[in-house]
């Protein structure tokens, strides 16, 4: 089981939930951010802005899911480029794996814990 | 040292709050999120009175049920957010010692647990280090 956090560009992220539910991942979590990269934010003039918004989307799968998550978020995330297609902006976001050990339901106190339990179909998370 | 995040119903957080304190959890970060399950929304977030609710799809009562948390512009769902079924939702972000993970999930379940779609999730990961900013102390002693 692992986690994804994915932060977005917003106007890209409605597109990335609608991608990601094609293929039956309809479980996430999204967040709304601020912050910059290494470019450090956009600078206009002589002002910089540091905090640009932006989206994030937390999203719990399976381990062999995670792959094909990963791929979706990445290629419809990415902005198209006239004179550079297929190669993204700066801004575009990151995507972030974690582990995650163990997962509760509330409503079952139903555990599923790392590594046990049948592997998932695609887009069954925990 | 784990981290718990938990995802929960807006209308149970003081009482979760409340519950965390009983067993000594003082360190806990609230987020306002929007958020769906396996069941994409469908069903109402504000629990109503007596029983769940039903899987009743798209109906015109759900724009009354899901009533955002007022002054939190983050939690306020777009056009988009209500068409895609995400739900107005609180996080709960605790970093805990390994012992005390234990009691804390045993907690959030049986304040937050009601039985019906939409109790929220907890999940449990592995976190490295803890630093208190104040004075650089590292490690399980940075949680106390």
């Amino acid at each position: 089981m692992k986690m994804i956090w994915a932060i977005i560009r917003p106007e890209y992220s409605q597109k990335v939930i609608d991608a990601l539910e094609k293929t039956g991942i309809s479980a996430m979590t999204r967040l709304h951010v601020t912050g910059h990269g290494a470019e450090i934010g956009i600078t206009a003039g002589l002002v910089n802005y540091s905090e640009i918004p932006k989206e994030m989307l937390m999203l719990v799968l399976s381990d062999i899911d995670v792959a094909h998550a990963v791929k979706i978020i990445s290629t419809t995330a990415k902005t198209w480029q006239k004179e550079n297609p297929g190669h993204g902006a700066v801004g575009d976001g990151k995507i972030f794996v974690t582990y995650v050990e163990d997962a509760y339901t509330i409503r079952t106190a139903e555990t599923r814990r790392n590594g046990s339990g049948p592997p998932g179909k695609t887009g069954t998370t925990v | 040292m784990k981290k718990i995040i938990a995802i929960i119903r807006n209308e149970k957080v003081e009482e979760t709050k409340s519950a965390l304190m009983k067993i000594g959890v003082n360190g806990v970060t609230f987020l306002h999120v929007a958020g769906r399950g396996l069941q994409k929304g469908l069903i109402p977030s504000r629990l109503p009175a007596g029983g769940c609710p039903p899987y009743i799809g798209r109906h015109p009562l759900r724009t009354q049920d899901d009533v955002p948390v007022p002054g939190h512009p983050a939690s306020r769902p777009t056009e988009n957010e209500r068409e895609s079924g995400f739900l107005p939702k609180r996080m709960l972000i605790i970093v805990a010692n390994d012992s005390d993970v234990r009691p804390i999930i045993d907690a959030l379940i049986a304040t937050n647990r009601t039985g019906c779609h939409g109790d929220g999730k907890i999940f449990v990961c592995p976190m490295i280090s803890a630093i208190r900013v104040r004075n650089g102390e590292q490690g399980d002693s940075a949680l106390v």
